[in-house]
Parts: C-alpha cells; structure tokens; sequence
C-alpha cells in the first residue's frame, strides 16, 4: 500500500524469495553443523594421530568454505535483497525493529568468516590447540547468527506479548524461539551429515571413506530424535488459528506437507545405503540424491512454516499483502485507492472500474498470489460468476481465515470482482434478468349462503423449494404438504373431524412429474425409499385422499408436485382441488382451490456459474451442482465429487442433520441448514434480503417471487422475520455450538451480529421448529405502528407445536385456516395471477384478505360477531382492504 | 504531489545520529576493501594480460569475503535511514537490482578460480578474472544507481510506464560522473593498497618490491589527477542548489569540500614523490572526506522530504547496549585470532 509493487504477474515474488530463501537455508544450517563437525573430528583426528582423517578434516573445510562463504553468504544477503523488493513494508518494519539485533548478527559473521579464513589458510600452520579454538570459535559464531536470525524469523510468527508492549525482548524472545532454535539446531547437525557424506565419496582410501561414511550416517540420522521432538513443542506453540489453518483449513499446505513426510523417508533410505558395502559410483549417485532429498526436505519444512503464518506477514500485525492490521478499520472507510500511495487510480467510477479493479488486484493479490504461475488465482476463480466473485472476496479471512480479509469500499470491492471476471477470465458483465411470467386466471370455485360448509385448505410452509439436479445430490425432494379444515356454519360453527373423506388432486398437466424430473431415477440411492413413479416420500401420490390429523384437521404430506408442466411450461404454484365428501354417502360438502408454491428456482448458479437446468430461471444445472461439490471436496476433504461419477448421487442430509426431511446426520456435524447458513453468511455480508434472494426464490425478478403474502406488501423482507444472514447464522450456529460440535466456533468466529450487540446476545434457535411467531412483532395482537422497522429476530418460539403453522386458537381453528399458509399471509400478490393465494377469501366472502375480515364472520358464524372470539383485537375497524402501495421501506 | 508517494518511513530506535555515525565508519571500511577488490581486479587484470606477476591477486577473493561482509552495515543503516526512499528505488530498479546477488556470486567464485586455476590453467584463470572483474564493474554500476535514484523522487513517476523493475535510470544527469567518480577513485585506492603489499611483504628480487612499491603509488597519482576532473564534473552535475552549497551556500560544506581539494592535491603530490605513508596518511583522510561530503550531498537532496532528524524516535536503547557489547567482545576476539595467525607454531 505505501510501496510501489513490482509486478511479476506470472512468476510471483513469493517464487523468487522461496527459491532464494530456501537454497541458503539448506546451506547456511550446513554452515553451523558443518562447524562443529569440522572441529568435533578435526579432534579426533588428532586425538587417534590420524593424519589420513586429518587430511579429510582439512579437504572438507576447503570445500566447507568455498560452499558456505560464497553461496552461502550471498545467498543470505540474496534473501535480503529479495524481501526488500517483494516486501518492503514488512522488511522495512523488521529492519527498524531489529536494526541493533541484526548488527549484532553482524558481529557474529565477520568472527566467523575470519574464524573460518583462519581455519582454512592456516589449517597446518598454527598449533593444534591453537586451531581447534579457532574451530570451536567459528562453530560458536555460527551458531550465535543463527540464535539471532531465529529470533527474528520466529517474531515473525509468534510475536507474542510484543503486540501489546512492543518490548524488543519480548518480541525477540518469543514464544517459538527455544523450540525453532532447538529445532534448526538439529537440522543443522543433520545436513552436516548430509554434506560430510559429499566429502566421503572423493576420498580414495576405501577404509577411510567407509568409516566416514559411518561417522556421517550419525551426523545424518540421531539429530532426527532432537527434530521430531521439538517439532511437537513447535507445534504446540503455534497461535490455535495458525496451526487450525496448517493442519485443517489451508489447503495450499498439503502439498509441502507432502514433500516433507516422503523426503524425510527418503532421506532415511538414501543414508542407510551407506552402512552398506556399495560400488562408488551407486554411492556418489545416492549422495546426490540425499543432497537433493535435503534440499526438498528444507523446501517442505520451511514453505510450511511459512504457510503457518498465513494471512499474516507479521502475525497480528502486518498481512502478506502488507497492509497493517490495524488500519484496515480506516482503509475500509477510506478506501483502498485513496490510502494507497503508489496507485494511479484514487477512486472507482463507471468508466474506469476495471482499471481500478486491476490497481486493486496487483496491490492486494498479487503479493501471493500469479497469474498462471504458482497460487495460480486464474484457477482458483474460473468456477464463479461475478456476484460469486464479490462474495468470495468477501468471505476472505473471514471462513478462509488463512487469507487476509480485502481491504477497500464496497464499490472497489465490486470492480475486482469484474476485473478479475471480464479481463482475467473473459466473460461478460453479468445481466440482471427478469423472468417473463404468464399471468393465468383463477375461476373462483362458487360459494353462497345455502352451503352448509366452509372448507379452507393451505400449504403448510407458503413455499416449498426443490433442489431439482437429482443425479448429482438432493436435499429437497419433491414434497408439498396441505392442510384442510371442514367447518360446519352456522351460530355455533364446528369443526369437522370425522365421517368426512377430504380429497385433493392437481390441475390438469402436473400430474405426470417423473417425465420432467429424475427424482424417481434417483430417489432410490439418495433418500433411501422404494418409490412408485409419482409418489411421494409419504406415499402420496399427486391425487388422493388426505389423512386425518389430531388438530381435527386433514393433511397429505409430501405430495411430489413440480413446477413443471406437461406442455413444457412453468408456473411454481400449481392448484390443487380439495373436496370433501360425506363418508357414507358420498356426497360433495365442500370444494375449493387451493395453491401447492413448489419452486425449483434455486440460485446456487448466482454465484456457483453454470445457468439453468431448465428453461432459464429453473432446476440446477450440472455443471453448477459439479462447482458445488468440488468446493465441498476441497474444503472438507470429502470424495462426493468421485461417489457421483461412481453413480452415487449424494444426499446432503447424509451427513448434515434436518428435521426437514427427518434425517439424523452424523453426530459430530452440523445440522444442515446451520451448515449452508453459517458457511455462506461469510460470503454474503452487510445485505438485507437480498441475500435471502440469491438462493431462496425470493428474488423480485426471478420466476416465483415467494415472499408474497400482505408483510411483503408492506415492504417487510425475509429479514424483518428471520433476521439478517449473519444474524440468522448465529442463532443456528449457537444451538449446535451447545452440542460442542467442532465446527460452530469457527464459523461463528468471524461473524458479527447485526441486530444485537454480540453473539452472547443471541438465542439459540432449532432450523424449522423454532421461527418468531406473529406475536414476536404484534404484542397482544395488535396492529404494529410503522414507525420502526420489526424484527422477529431472537423471538423464537419453544418449539413445533408453537410455530403459526402448527397452532390452533381455542376452538380448534388453525391459525393459518384464516390468515393463509406464511409467506402469502392474506392478502397475497401472486406474480402468476394477482389472486391465485387468495382464492378462498374471494370465494366465501369475496373480499381478498383474512377469512371473516372486515365484519364477515358471518362466513362460519352465519352472523354478524360483537366479540372477540378467536384471538384479541379481532374486531376493529380496519383500513381499506387492497390500499395502494403504501410500502415503507424497511431497512 | 511527491509528498504523496514517499512512503512513511518507520521509527527508529534510538538518536538518528547512532545511525548516521555508524553508517559513515562502516561504509568507510567497505569502500576501501571494495576498492581494492575493484580496483585491484582491474590492475591484476591489466597486469596478467601484460604477463607481469601478480601475487598480490591471491588475496582477492579473502578481501571479497571481507568487502561483503562490510557492506551489510552500512546497507543496514541507510535503510534505517532512508529506507522508505531505499526500497523505493529499489523496485523501480528491481530487475537489475536482484541481478546483483548471482552476478556476485559468480565473482567471488570467479575470483576462486582466477587464484587456483593460476599455474595450471591460465587462460582459464584470466578469463575468470576478467568476468569477474566486469561483473563488479556491474554491481558498482546497481549500487550507484540505485543510490542515486533514492535521491531523485522525481524521477519515480517512471513507476507509471513502468511496473516491472526493468529499468536503469540512465537519464540521471549525475549518474555517469557518479560512477565513473567511484571507479577511478576505487583504481587511485586500489594502487595504494597495490603499494602497501609491497611495503610490507618481503617479496624477491628486492627491486621488483620497489618497484611495484612505486608503481603502486604511480597508479594513485595518475588516477587522483584523473578523480580531479570528473570529480569537478560529478560536482556540477548536481542540481544547482545543491553543488551551490558547497560554493559558498554553506559554510561547512565549502570549507570541507575546500580541504578535499587540497587534500587531494597534496595527495597528489606526495604520490609523485614515492612516499607511502604521508601518501596513504592523506588518502585515508581524502576518503574520510568525500564520504562526508557525499553524506552531506544526500542530506541535501532529502531536505524536506525526509530528513533522518525527522524520524520518530522509539527509545528502545536495550538493544543498543547488546550491539555495543557484543561488538567489544566480538572485536576482542577477533583480535585474540589474528594473534593466534601470528604465533609461532611449536613442533
């Protein structure tokens, strides 16, 4: 941010200090080991008057020298000159913080590199007592620069109490200190053995060569005692996210991972080979490969070090992409651009949004990540349209905690996202759509004063969704729910339970649903049940009777209707006939339509890509339902993508518990909308129900516009009664964090709350038996003043038999027999036909709003009612019924 | 509109001056070992081509190891200093920049070779050389390029054009008396040091000591008569204001570079006469000079825009008293190895 970047848009600069970096590692730990290798055997040398062994001591420093002074030294400062240009807010930070450690490391150096000049030039010219001092002296030096360098590199990790004090102790003396130089003191020992095995291999006595090839398989192997053990401590220390992100979360490790535990064999194979008799030509082969195996096993260890520190350059302090973290609060008010000194655009505006977006991707991504080159971002990014895009960014370090969050407005936000869209990835700005809907007409079913009955049928939810790609995975099978209630009119109305058969069945071209979906192809393998063609989970077939229920009402559960019509069209809200029939007689008692809302518009492809299965705004597309289970697989480490090829399309709830469906999941898993919920609201922050409408077929322009009902008409959103995404999050995550489940807290980590001060404030709540109620908003059931925005949020009910759609009042009558299924809560607008969810209203009163609105409890009661009697403030004069749009705009 | 592009320098930890003291002696040091590699490489070169002996060559590559290791201080106290200037130009040059770390490598291994390969493989020996010795030619050329560009913020708007680090500012007007300045100086030093070798170690025929000895001296009275005039030249190539400064805008600075003058002529004039130790008495004085004056230049160029006074000040000195102890110890050892080099071996 305040220095200019050096572009290297395909190799990355990470590349270049990784290369740089790890070649010196590997041959300056060698510069310690080495050390006191050198005067460990130049004394034994001596001590068994062994000159031939004396003369190996004096060759292996000359090549000890010409390696670890040349390529070595400059190597050192190559990493110098390589963080300054790839990083220099951070190498100017440390330079500063530890300019009098980094002189002291000074003082080391040049002890040593005359030390080391000394033991070479003078090796047979001093006294032996003489230039075994200046053996252990060079060994001690070395070993000093390392003790400093150590201190520094581990700031960089753990710095500890430093980021409250800023004590240069503190932070130089930090947590991963003792481990890290205990473990890189055994690394050093280790590839001292490697290198004397170098040495070895030139010498001619084959005697000598055997036992140096013993004496350096020691070397080799025993410091690998001290290495795993402090390796465990160096673990053990690392911050509870850190090491979360190495050993769970970032899956960039795995591969260095990988590299560390095979070359750590090899390099136990390849020594072994040397205790061993072999020709000397296998011998110098398998000493390379060694050498090689070391320096691979150094690549793994250090690279995974370096990933434990993601996002961070200076945990807690400094990102890798160099911004402070604490002014990512101004930099977000502010603006990216504006705080940036080096950018050539201050501000986005329409006409240079992807110039802007191109500033911001080079300032803030290409620190770590290149184009086509290492931490490829072209890959990582072509499975997701532009709105997926923005909320990828925005879940940055907030789920992928390993990432450091973006820095910048929301409107810079969004030109990264087209950058990277439409000039990276070449697809076209994304158009907002707007389905054409055929309107249909309702014929009103007849109703007049002689008929003896009133019957009123709902859809239990208001809204049924359908996950419609059932080859690749489900977890909303066909099945709607109705509900009807027969009630015999007159001064003492009576609800009707028994000696009556109440009989649905669906308008003509939904009758055939397995023609348009492979639901039954696959329900089998997915949910587990031997389905006719045509039934539903619970038996029920598209026409039938319903089943008599305990609230002296009737239901057909899990009726398999689909939005999709024989004549290829689409309307997601089908009707259905109810009539009931006297038992015995046979005879019709009462009819009526009645609305089935059953959607297959599902917006995974907003953002997952991949468009519609069916006709344009429909069904999931493959290609769609193949992004999903790929990042399922990447970020779980599941196999769901291979179970599918293999045939195996995947249920969902497998896994992830819902009492929606009634599966049991596995124990230690979130249940499955706490899951969905919890993980996407880290990418869909700070909206309103817009968010809602992104999955949910709520959105306005889409094919079903669900949210219908009279609160919608009043400007109400999904959020005024389920909360905020995040909020709406929280509270299922805070049920199943009751069940320690391993996951809820991280996915509550980053969330903040919108509506309440934190997550204590939350009340837990149960996906589908806990939802706020109409007196979460309407205390006492009144009519609520608009002068607030309402919000059921934390007013949750205790449970299923609480919710609206479940409770009766006092006589027996279902809430919903009169105020309609949620969602299209009289009086609805339907986008298929104004009044297609009010046509019982219109048939018994007509008016289209609650039944026995505005004076008509005369539709049960045959007469007028001066009471209150079903539920307080029943009776009061009402505003006119349809006013115009009198919407307020809620936040 | 500058202002706007210099990044915020961080704290220091304690007084600016620590640093800048710190940063003249220890440049101090390094320039006078890099100019007896570069300077010396090149008289070896010129020697070897001519078939004259050069055993003095032997000691390149130890005076590398040391000239290396003395350019880490003071490299780590300009970027305490002028480090948001520092790393700036450095990215705006990065290209080259990082080019220096394997072109040195080659050098110092280059060097090696020049040494080793001497009696049995000679060509070998003085092409190594030869590279090496242009490769260090290369590597002074980045060190003054970039030293100079952190000078110049506006000069950094080429960021615009370019962003890939490959660039080498070689429309600076003071670039080529700079370096030019620095490399004749680095022969002048180099013959010197040519001198003292033979000064000090007995070296048979007696007269080829004596001669080179002189030579030695010859080679600095030529190069310093040379150093006069580009050095005029690098003098006025600097922006008005500031070679003004050293004419009468300020009285130090006037003084001092008046004294340098002299310096140089008595220098001039002792060489010429073959006397080693005033000459290399005034040498040393000479460098001490310039690289006040060069100090003073930089503080000159950065008035205003980022002054080392300027740079907030921690207070954080307990790191400073390890430095400054284990620099005694560390300084007492080194003087207890080199006595052990010089201790008789018993049998």
């Amino acid at each position: 941010m305040n220095y200019p970047i050096w572009e290297l848009p395909s190799l990355g600069g990470g590349t270049l200090i990784a290369i740089i970096a790890v070649t010196h590692a590997f041959v300056a730990h060698f510069a310690v080991g080495g050390g006191l290798f050198l005067v460990l055997t130049e004394i034994k040398a001596r001590r068994n008057n062994n000159p031939q062994l004396l003369g190996y001591v004096r060759s292996h420093t000359k090549f000890f020298l010409l390696l670890t002074m040349v390529f070595g030294g400059i190597t050192g400062v190559g990493i110098w000159f390589i963080i300054s240009l790839v990083q220099p807010a951070a190498t100017s930070f440390l330079i500063h913080q530890f300019v009098f450690a980094w002189a002291t490391e000074w003082v080391f150096f040049i002890a040593e590199i005359i030390a080391l000049l000394i033991y070479h030039y003078r090796f047979d010219k001093m006294n032996p007592k003489d230039h075994i001092a200046i053996g252990w002296l060079y060994f001690i030096f070395a070993w000093l620069s390392l003790f400093v360098i150590n201190g520094i590199l581990g700031f960089m990790l753990t710095p500890g109490q430093w980021l409250e004090t800023r004590d240069f102790w503190q932070g130089f003396f930090n947590p991963s200190f003792w481990p890290a130089l205990v473990f890189r003191t055994g690394i050093a020992l280790s590839i001292a053995g490697m290198f004397g095995l170098i040495t070895a291999t030139f010498l001619k006595e084959k005697a000598l060569r055997q036992y140096l090839y013993t004496l350096n398989t020691r070397w080799l192997f025993f410091p690998f005692i001290l290495i795993a053990i402090t390796a465990l401590w160096y673990l053990a220390i690392l911050p509870s996210d850190a090491e979360a992100n190495l050993l769970r979360f970032n899956p960039a490790v795995k591969p260095y991972f990988t590299i560390w535990v095979i070359t750590t064999a090899l390099i136990f194979l390849t020594g072994i080979t040397f205790l061993v008799k072999l020709p000397l030509t296998f011998q110098r082969f398998t000493v390379f490969i060694l050498v090689l195996t070391g320096l691979g096993w150094m690549a793994g260890f250090e690279y995974t070090r370096e990933i434990a520190r993601k996002p961070y350059v200076i945990y807690g302090y400094m990102y890798s992409n160099s911004i402070k973290h604490s002014d990512m609060d101004s930099v977000n008010r502010t603006g990216f651009l504006k705080s940036a000194k080096w950018s050539d655009i201050k501000e986005v505006t329409a006409d240079n949004m992807l110039d802007a977006g191109n500033e911001l991707m080079r300032m803030q991504c290409l620190s770590c990540h290149t184009l086509g080159g290492n931490n490829d971002i072209v890959s990582r990014t072509s499975h997701l349209t532009e709105r997926g895009m923005e909320a990828k960014i925005t879940g940055l370090g907030s789920f992928s905690e390993y990432m450091p969050p973006f820095a910048g407005t929301g409107e810079e936000k969004e030109a990264l996202a087209a950058y990277i869209m439409r000039e990276i990835h070449g697809k076209e700005a994304p158009e907002s759509y707007q389905a054409k809907v055929k309107e249909e007409t309702v014929t009103v079913p007849p109703f007049n004063d002689n008929n003896k009955y009133v019957l009123l049928a709902w859809n239990d939810l208001g809204m049924h969704c359908i996950s419609d790609n059932s080859d690749y995975w489900s977890f909303l099978p066909p099945a709607n729910t109705l509900w009807a209630q027969l009630i015999r009119r007159g001064p003492k109305p009576q609800v009707i339970s028994q000696g009556v058969e109440i009989h649905y069945e669906v308008e003509e071209g939904y009758r055939h649903p397995e023609k348009h979906v492979d639901f039954w192809k696959n329900a089998q393998k997915t949910y587990g049940a031997d389905l006719e063609t045509g039934i539903g989970l619970a038996g029920k077939g598209l026409a039938g009777s319903m089943d008599p229920h305990t609230h002296q009402a009737y239901i057909a559960k899990l009726i398999p209707v689909i939005p999709y019509r024989d004549d290829g069209t689409y309307n997601p809200y089908p009707l259905f006939e109810i009539t009931a029939r006297d038992e015995n007689t046979g005879e019709t008692l009462a009819a009526t339509k009645v609305v089935a809302p059953t959607s297959t518009e599902m917006g995974c492809r907003n953002c997952h890509q991949g468009g519609w299965r069916v006709n344009d705004y429909s069904g999931i597309a493959d290609m769609t339902a193949e992004n999903i289970l790929n990042v399922h697989d990447r970020i779980e480490g599941t196999q769901l993508m291979y179970e599918v090829e293999s045939g195996n399309p995947v249920l969902c709830q497998r896994c992830h518990a819902d009492p929606a469906i009634g599966a049991a999941g596995k124990k230690e898993v979130l249940n499955f909308s706490t899951a969905i919920h919890g993980f996407h609201a880290h990418y869909l922050k700070e909206m309103n129900g817009d968010a809602c409408n992104l999955c949910h077929p709520s959105m306005p322009s889409g094919n079903t516009q669900c949210l219908r009902g009279r609160h919608a008409s009043l400007g109400l959103k999904c959020t005024h009664c389920h909360g905020k995404l995040e909020d709406h999050g929280l509270a299922l995550i805070k049920n199943e964090a009751r069940f320690g489940k391993p996951r809820a807290a991280k996915l509550s980590k980053n969330l903040q709350p919108r509506s309440v001060e934190t997550f204590a404030d939350v009340v837990p709540r149960q996906p589908w038996l806990q939802e706020p109620d109409c007196i979460s908003c309407h205390t006492n059931f009144d009519i609520r003043s608009r002068k607030t925005a309402p919000t059921g949020f934390n007013n949750w009910v205790d449970g299923s038999n609480s919710l609206y759609r479940n409770r009766t009042d006092t006589h027996g009558v279902m809430c919903a027999a009169c105020h309609g299924a949620p969602h299209a809560e009289y009086y609805a607008i339907n986008k298929y036909g104004e009044d297609r969810d009010n046509i019982q209203p219109l048939q018994y009163m007509p008016i289209a709003g609650t039944i026995g609105t505005k004076g008509n409890c005369k539709v049960c009661h045959t007469k007028e009612m001066e009471v209150n009697g079903h539920h307080r403030n029943m009776l009061k004069p009402y505003p006119r019924i349809k006013e115009p749009a009198e919407t307020t705009v809620f936040e | 509109m500058l202002a706007q592009v210099i990044p915020a320098a961080d704290a220091i930890p304690v007084n600016w001056w620590w640093f800048q003291i710190l940063l003249l002696l220890t440049f101090l040091l390094h320039l006078i070992l890099m100019n007896f590699i570069l300077g010396g490489s090149l008289i070896t070169l010129w020697d070897t081509f001519k078939k004259k002996p050069a055993p003095e060559g032997n000691s390149i590559p130890t005076l590398i190891a040391l000239t290396i290791n003395l350019g880490v201080p003071p490299l780590l106290f300009v970027q305490v200093l002028f480090g948001n200037f520092f790393y700036t130009s450095s990215v705006l040059l990065a290209g080259p920049w990082i080019m220096v770390i394997p072109v040195l490598i080659i050098t110092y291994y280059g060097a090696y070779i020049y040494v080793f390969k001497k009696t049995k493989s000679p060509v070998f020996s003085r092409v190594s050389l030869l590279i090496a010795s242009i490769f260090m030619l290369f590597i002074a050329f980045m060190l003054v390029n970039n030293n100079t560009l952190l000078l110049t913020p506006e000069r950094w708007g080429i960021y615009a054009e370019n962003k890939s680090g490959w660039f080498l500012n070689l429309s600076e007007p003071t670039l080529w008396p700079r370096y030019l300045h620095f490399i004749i100086g680095a022969v002048a030093i180099a013959g010197l040091g040519k001198a003292g070798f033979y000064h000090f170690k007995k070296v048979t025929p007696p007269d080829l000591q004596k001669q080179e000895k002189q030579r030695g001296l010859k080679i600095f009275a030529f190069a310093t008569m040379i150093q006069v005039v580009i050095g005029i030249w690098f003098w006025l190539s600097l922006p008005e204001p500031i070679w003004k400064h050293f004419m009468g805008g300020n009285t130090f600075a006037t003084f001092w570079m008046m004294l340098g003058i002299l310096i140089t002529l008595a220098g001039i004039f002792t060489a010429t006469r073959g006397l080693f130790v005033a000459t290399i008495s005034i040498a040393l004085f000479l460098m001490i000079n310039m690289i006040i004056i060069r100090e003073i230049v930089r503080h000159q160029y950065l008035k205003g825009a980022g002054a080392p006074s300027a740079l907030a000040v921690t207070g954080e000195t307990g790191s400073l008293i390890m430095f400054l102890a284990v620099f005694l110890i560390g300084i007492a050892m080194i003087y207890y190895m080199i006595k052990l080099i010089f201790k008789p071996k018993h049998t």
